[in-house]
């Protein structure tokens, strides 16, 4: 038995080493000045701590620029799936109506559609709208993934909630959208909440979409931007690592609201993160 | 509630009265119909269209510039000939099974250390999911700069250098095994959480009277996994495995953002095959017909996985 334990507390170490590791790589490079990165001097703890990097990062680059263009198209993103994905969840999960099932599987169906296979012919489509280039490509394009995600967790979500309190409401004679509204929202709200923070996380951290729809520089969303500096002729490693640490932190904030609700959702089987 | 008259009559029985006709399977069809018109609107114009305009594209030899021509089954043919479309084929399934089977080996052995943590299990399990909501351009950089060849960025070469188990630093990126294991290794940092906390859920609704039994019985700890513990896995196994499947072949950004799909060809796959044909090349026509040739595979993959996700629903 003393074996088995050593062995598990082994392993929690091990993992968080590995989870670890990587994040206090970019971060403490992120703290070092380029000398130090070009010459290898203090390599696991930057000594002297510097925050040129993040200092240059907002002055000197267009990094600004993409993270208002990221939270502007995030915030879209969000107000429109949260509002579709509400509507639609309560129906397949509430409502009867032939068809339902099928509504049902269907949602799940395209939400496993992969970018990978539309970004060619969005892109045309988009082009023929004329989209392309703007930030209004993406509030167009996220929604066909952020909405059969979130539409998913929500028919979960309201198929958990008691039924009873909406059918008094309907007995007391409210029509079906005055029983949604006063009932059922203020019980839905924290899943409405979670799942709003799903697609605003989905929208902030997507890349494909935003690389292949926009190309002005000064259009373009952090992720995109990011992979420019990566591959620019002249670039600065601390200050790409700074990007990356500023970028991760709002996820990783809102992460905490919902954390409870991705273990549910992945526990469930159901869901993508 | 069915002591209760008065309840009775408002959960059941005010429905109960009303001719066959007004009952609310057709009263409700309305409302839903009106509730699902944006989603069905989103999805016909922005998923199901282009998705037609895809296939028929595929059949054109379409070029960036110029009006696109009907050409048949050219661009399959094509590409079934093309030593670099063989590449990517090889690239994908080596990715795709490498990949899948370390998350899962790693899913698994980080369920079984969380489900025997006692303190602060909660706590582990949100640390261990940061890779999975971590943007995968971070990961990617991030992976790209561990394996960098410089001991400045390069996190494996300094620790392997430092430790005296190096003498020269090397160059993980500039090969093709290198490289393929390299993005083989972010793809599997950032997907064996998913594994692991579906693992975990799955390991805690095993019932612990199965354990109990089969200790009293004087199974060891290994019998105890094997006949108990993985059975209990089975579903929850096949959903995980399939769905990092569909996931990961049609991966673009961690492989584009580390390698552009190099060196040469070495890391290249579908989707950044696909990218590169349709952007660089600006053949769309061609383009968009490699990621066809994934759709039967595909279709298959998310036939199953549904059936196996809507059936435990119901459950």
């Amino acid at each position: 038995m003393r074996a088995w334990k050593a062995l598990a507390v082994a392993g929690l170490v091990a993992f968080v080493l590995i989870i670890l590791v990587p994040f206090w790589w970019i971060a403490s490079m992120s703290f070092k000045t380029y000398e130090q990165i070009q010459f290898a001097t203090s390599i696991y703890v930057p000594r002297p701590f510097t925050w040129e990097n993040y200092a240059g990062l907002w002055m000197d680059t267009r990094f600004p620029l993409w993270l208002r263009n990221s939270l502007i198209t995030a915030i879209v993103v969000t107000a429109v799936t949260t509002v579709i994905a509400s509507l639609s969840g309560y129906a397949v999960a509430r409502l009867k109506f032939p068809g339902r099932e099928a509504v049902a599987s269907l949602i799940l169906i395209l939400y496993l559609v992969p970018p990978a296979l539309l970004f060619i012919p969005l892109y045309r489509v988009l082009a023929e709208l004329g989209a392309t280039n703007h930030l209004a490509s993406l509030f167009l394009s996220y929604p066909t993934f952020t909405v059969p995600f979130c539409t998913w967790l929500l028919i979960g979500f309201f198929k958990a909630l008691p039924k009873e309190l909406e059918e008094a409401a309907l007995v007391d004679g409210a029509s079906r959208t005055a029983a949604l509204l006063r009932v059922l929202l203020p019980l839905a709200a924290p899943g409405i909440v979670a799942s709003a923070i799903f697609a605003f996380t989905l929208s902030w951290n997507e890349f494909l979409y935003a690389l292949v729809f926009i190309q002005d520089e000064r259009t373009i969303t952090v992720p995109v931007g990011l992979n420019l500096l990566i591959y620019g002729d002249v670039f600065h490693w601390g200050q790409l690592m700074a990007a990356s640490v500023i970028t991760t932190i709002p996820v990783v904030a809102l992460y905490m609201f919902i954390h409870r609700w991705m273990v549910e959702g992945l526990a469930a089987g159901s869901v993508k993160g | 509630m069915r002591s209760n008259p008065a309840a009775a009559v408002g959960a059941t029985g005010a429905r109960a009265h009303l001719p066959a006709r007004r009952r609310p399977w057709r009263r409700d069809t309305g409302t839903a119909f009106l509730f699902l018109l944006p989603l069905f609107v989103l999805v016909v114009a922005l998923i199901i269209y282009p998705f037609y305009r895809a296939i028929w594209l595929s059949f054109t030899d379409k070029l960036v510039g110029y009006p696109e021509r009907f050409v048949g089954l050219r661009n399959y043919l094509y590409l079934v000939h093309d030593d670099g479309f063989r590449a990517v084929v090889r690239n994908s399934f080596v990715f795709t099974v490498g990949s899948v089977a370390l998350k899962l080996l790693t899913g698994l052995a980080m369920a079984l250390v969380l489900n025997v943590t006692w303190r602060w299990r909660h706590f582990f399990r949100g640390l261990f999911l940061l890779p999975w909501i971590t943007s995968t351009v971070i990961i990617a950089l991030t992976w790209r700069w561990m394996f960098d060849a410089f001991p400045g960025r390069g996190f494996f070469n300094s620790l392997l250098i430092d430790l005296g188990l190096l003498n020269h630093p090397i160059a993980f990126m500039a090969t093709s095994d290198g490289a393929m294991m390299a993005v083989i290794v972010a793809n599997w940092w950032r997907g064996f959480p998913f594994f692991g906390v579906c693992y975990l859920a799955a390991m805690q609704s095993i019932p612990v009277e199965l354990y109990e039994v089969a200790s009293v019985d004087g199974a060891g700890t290994w019998r105890r996994f094997w006949h108990i513990t993985l059975p209990g896995l089975k579903h929850i196994m096949i959903v995980t495995i399939l769905l990092s499947f569909i996931w990961t072949i049609n991966d673009f950004n961690i492989i584009y953002v580390m390698t552009r799909g190099g060196p040469g060809t070495a890391t290249q796959v579908f989707a950044t095959y696909s990218y590169e044909v349709a952007f660089n090349q600006l053949r769309w026509g061609r383009g968009v017909t490699i990621s066809i040739f994934l759709l039967p595979l595909l279709v298959v993959s998310i036939a199953l996985v549904s059936r196996y996700l809507l059936r435990e629903k119901d459950a």
